[in-house]
């Protein structure tokens, strides 16, 4: 069962499309997975689109270009068909949360039993991946400078907190250092604010490690 | 990135559950959206836009400080309902929610291009469609206090606060019956959710930096 879920604040800020493609991307790869945080999120839309009802003050506007511009043609939408990416990795079949169906991935890295792919969204400091750990595989103890998000797409995976199923949406800052390892192999989606710093002995050689996947 | 966008942030939110929310307050939105759907009719979707413009445009002014960026919100939020008014049902909804996402989409991917300068629309992506539209159930899905996460961030809040947001979210009564519950004004109840929501996106803001 997934215990870790998005925080109220943020599920209404993803709600009202104010959080970027990275949190955005990852809270509505949560929702896939999970029906309650679904049915929250539609409650906060419908109360948030409220505030259209209000009788505020509004100044009468009309464009009436504008309007003959839009219904000059008689093109509908339909609605987009999912056709959510598939990855291959280590004889595993993946696939993807639907809002990364239209993002760039970059080329799989490996290291050891890591892989990581980025995910491309230009948001400076924050940078988004697809992680793969190979079954058996460990991140040695770190903590981030920022705040790091894991959400566990596939497989499983434990720390020093607790052991995640797929759908857990686990959010660590600086103040917590985590060692994640997992027994038959997980895929994640990260999004981190700065590179992780390995805390160990002899893992420190390992930093430079860090920048690269995530 | 993410603080300064909860700051920046445009709330005015009354926390109801979808049954409270009233289909009928605006009845002839329906009815235009609905000749829209079926007929084209142009007269209908001129009075769709007179209603829903200058809302847009107000929003868009304050999500992009900028009156042209505003416009451009407009005319994509007016373009999208006028091609997409076939995916709307009544029974799935109050119009007013159908187009609140339509335009949210719409300022998302304006937004992530000027700032990313990327330009693949990812919005329907993010909130797909049947997600927009299916709203049942909304009364019986359990809450999960259990969080931990969450129940720490509840702690910050002031004992009357606290007990707005968990009545409200979590217990899922509505505002009146909550005021009745407390013995308060509904204007005091309005108001405590408000500071509490506040409070709630700023320690959100503080655990990032
Ligand atoms: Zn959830």
């Amino acid at each position: 069962m997934i215990k870790h879920h998005p925080t109220p604040a943020l599920l209404l800020a993803f709600t009202q499309g104010q959080l970027g493609a990275s949190l955005s991307i990852a809270v509505s790869a949560h929702l896939e997975h999970c029906e309650c945080c679904r049915h929250k999120v539609l409650a906060l839309q419908e109360t948030s689109a409220q505030y259209l009802d209000d009788d505020v003050e509004l100044d009468e506007w009309v464009d009436n270009e504008m309007i003959a511009a839009i219904t000059d043609d008689d093109y509908e939408i339909h609605p987009k068909q999912s056709m959510p990416l598939r990855v291959n990795l280590k004889g595993h079949e993946y696939t993807l949360p639907r809002a990364l169906q239209s993002v760039g991935l970059s080329n799989w890295l490996k290291l050891g039993k890591l892989a990581r792919a980025k995910v491309d969204l230009n948001e400076g400091e924050v940078h988004t991946n697809l992680l793969h750990i190979e079954k058996g595989g460990t991140i040695p103890l770190h903590s981030h400078k920022g705040f790091e998000l894991t959400l566990l797409l596939a497989g499983e995976f434990k720390d020093e907190f607790d052991t995640y199923v797929p759908g857990d949406f686990i959010w660590l800052n600086d103040a917590n250092t985590h060692s994640p390892s997992t027994e038959n192999g997980c895929l994640c989606l990260t999004v981190a604010n700065n590179s992780m710093h390995f805390v160990q002995g002899l893992s420190q050689v390992l930093n430079p490690i860090g920048k690269l996947i995530y | 990135m993410l603080a300064n966008n909860l700051r920046t942030h445009h709330v005015n939110m009354v926390v109801t559950t979808s049954k409270q929310v009233s289909n009928t307050k605006h009845p002839e939105l329906c009815v235009w959206l609905q000749d829209v759907a079926i007929e084209r009719d142009k007269l209908a979707f001129s009075k769709l836009f007179k209603w829903f413009a200058p809302r847009i445009k107000q929003f868009g002014i304050k999500q992009f400080n900028n009156e042209a960026q505003a416009l451009e919100l407009v005319q994509e939020t007016m373009t999208n309902i006028w091609r997409k008014a076939h995916l709307y049902h009544k029974d799935k909804g109050a119009p007013t929610t159908w187009m609140y996402s339509i335009m949210r989409n719409m300022s998302f991917d304006m937004l992530r291009k000027l700032q990313t300068q990327r330009t693949e629309t990812i919005s329907d992506d993010i909130w797909p469609v049947d997600n927009i539209l299916v709203s049942e159930d909304i009364d019986n899905f359990e809450d999960h206090l259990q969080n931990r996460e969450l129940k720490a961030l509840l702690e910050y809040l002031p004992e009357k606060q606290k007990q707005v947001v968990v009545g409200l979210f979590y217990k899922q009564v509505t505002q009146e019956q909550l005021a009745q519950q407390l013995n308060l004004p509904i204007g005091t109840v309005k108001s405590r959710l408000r500071l509490a929501l506040n409070k709630l996106r700023q320690l959100m803001g503080e655990s990032d930096d």
